[in-house]
């Protein structure tokens, strides 16, 4: 069947309109909150029967099937029943809806933490002083799984045995969505200065990170770093541009 | 074209509109990110009665679903500790307006004089690191409040902190705790009033977020040492309490409105459509 019908094309673009929102969407940016997800559908469908009223010839098309349905004219047997269930959930979906807006939830509010703040202007462009040798690679490993396993894993995967219970959990370096994106001066920031020293839309207080600089010299935070991107697999950002 | 039909399209579209926004509304329900066995809150539930403050095997608990926290051994700070016994904690809380009674479960295969528990709160409204109110570098942050029980002592210290090592007793004590060990596992109960007179213990307001975390510490004899004790203890970072606001009987009220106008709104497009194709 070739869809010609307007109501038919506007229920595909309105079923396309929510998997782009709710599923495609989230891939690229943050995920929407439902309540926007329906405001955008609303729009849709307001966009539609504004452009079948304009153009009055399909306007017949696209209100004929819905007016039939709900006046009942034609719907016997099945779909007369089919209708009465439309009309009874209908009421009680929006007072289900009202309940579970204004119930007293144990969802705290969302709180919107920036992951990646930007770094006091002293740390950035910084340049790793220690060459890549195998050697400084193997320094900065053992020192990893000293220090930094128990949170960040073994596996450089946030899941060592002292990950959990923490909110927000520690980073997952095999993640591509972490030290992949950022260069190795922000690194050095981040475990120089650890939770404590994020900015306040970083949210601090919340933060398992220790602030390493009280343990660690900078020659060995370095070469952390180093062990740290070798054993995840991943490269900083500046490196693919100087190779 | 007729006006009667323009309204009647607007309609359509607006019944076609609340019932696309009623499948993100189901979608919503399963929200919480955080994976089985971890809780985001604990909601203090809002009763008429006595509170089993002096009592962790009260019947009242068993009536209340736990929220659960995962622990960590605690390797945030020296000293260090790699392996700790208790792995999470079960939390239960009620309040009845004017105090409240926070209930801590937890497995422990041994009962030991130097088991303890604590609570951990912020307080005000500066923002306080989780790890004793630590300095903080871009924020300036606040005190946090501890309630801290030990099986040796048989009752709860309330203690104040802002950084590391400056943990002290308070000198206006408002905390009591009853701990009971049964078949390896540790009931707490730490009671108080919502609210105090002192200006360094967390106030709790009904229906408002507070921070809380956790930690635990397995008193055990290990080769003549205590397994766990100070920094060496499992660990939670913040989450959440709130006291239940007294029941709210407009909310019933909305929900009759959203009913009648739904079905009110249904009646009308009805009606409208029928005149329409009668004209
Ligand atoms: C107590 C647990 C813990 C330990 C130990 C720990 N971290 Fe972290 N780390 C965290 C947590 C939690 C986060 C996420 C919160 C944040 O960004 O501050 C984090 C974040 C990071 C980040 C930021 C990643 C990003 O994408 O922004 C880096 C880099 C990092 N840690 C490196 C290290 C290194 C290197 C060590 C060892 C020297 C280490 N961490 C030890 C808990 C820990």
């Amino acid at each position: 069947m070739t869809m010609k019908n307007p109501l038919a094309k506007t229920a595909v673009l309105l079923a396309g309109m929510y998997v782009f929102l709710t599923w495609i969407l989230p891939l690229f940016t943050a995920p929407l909150p439902a309540s926007l997800i329906y405001l955008y559908l609303a729009l849709t469908v307001a966009a539609a029967a504004i452009f079948y009223t304009m153009s009055g010839a399909g306007l017949d098309d696209f209100m004929g099937p819905i007016g039939r349905f709900l006046t009942g004219e034609g719907h016997a047997g099945a779909t007369g029943t089919a209708r009465l269930v439309v009309f009874a959930l209908f009421p009680l979906l929006v007072g289900w809806q009202t309940y579970a807006k204004l119930a007293p939830s144990d969802m705290p509010p969302a709180e919107n933490r920036t992951i990646h703040p930007a770094p006091p202007g002293e740390f950035v462009g910084l340049a790793n002083p220690f060459p890549r040798t195998p050697g400084n690679i193997a320094t900065g490993q053992g020192l990893y799984a000293a220090y930094c396993s128990p949170c960040h894993g073994g596996n450089f995967d946030g899941k060592g045995p002292a990950s959990v219970g923490f909110n927000p959990p520690p980073a997952n370096f095999s993640d591509p969505g972490t030290i992949a994106q950022l260069q190795e001066s922000y690194l050095f920031w981040r475990i120089k200065k650890g939770g404590v020293g994020l900015p306040v839309e970083g949210m601090p207080w919340k933060s398992a990170m220790p602030r390493w600089e009280k343990e660690l010299t900078d020659e060995r935070i370095w070469k952390i770093i180093m062990g740290e991107y070798a054993g995840a697999g991943q490269s900083p950002r500046t490196w693919e541009e100087e190779e | 074209m007729g006006r009667e039909r323009i309204v009647n399209v607007a309609l359509g579209a607006a019944v076609l509109a609340a019932g696309a926004g009623a499948v993100p509304a189901l979608a919503d329900e399963s929200t919480p990110a955080a994976g089985a066995g971890s809780s985001v809150s604990i909601r203090l539930h809002l009763t008429d009665e006595a509170l089993p403050g002096a009592d962790p095997y009260a019947a009242a608990w068993d009536t209340i679903r736990p929220s659960e926290f995962q622990l960590a051994p605690q390797v945030h700070w020296p000293d260090r500790i790699q392996e700790v016994t208790v792995k999470s904690v079960k939390v239960r809380g009620m309040h009845n307006g004017e105090e409240l009674a926070m209930l801590l479960e937890y497995a422990d295969p041994s009962e030991d004089a130097a088991d303890a528990a604590a609570l951990e709160f912020m307080v005000g409204e500066r923002k306080a690191h989780f790890a004793h109110g630590q300095e903080m570098l871009q924020v300036e942050g606040g005190p946090v409040n501890i309630w801290y029980w030990t099986h040796a002592a048989g009752n709860a210290v309330d203690m104040s902190a802002k950084g590391f090592k400056t943990l002290r007793p308070q000198t206006q004590q408002d905390v009591s705790a009853t701990g009971a060990w049964r078949d390896g596992v540790w009931r707490v109960v730490f009671s108080r009033r919502l609210n105090t007179d002192d200006a360094r213990d967390v106030r709790i307001t009904p229906g408002e977020w507070t921070n809380v975390a956790f930690a635990v510490w397995d008193g055990q004899i290990v080769d003549g040492a205590v397994k766990e004790q100070g920094s060496q203890k499992a660990v939670s970072s913040w989450w959440y309490v709130r006291a239940e606001p007294p029941p709210d009987a407009s909310i019933y009220g909305y929900v009759a409105l959203g009913i009648a106008l739904a079905a009110g709104f249904e009646w009308l497009l009805v009606r409208k459509i029928r005149r329409g194709n009668a004209a």
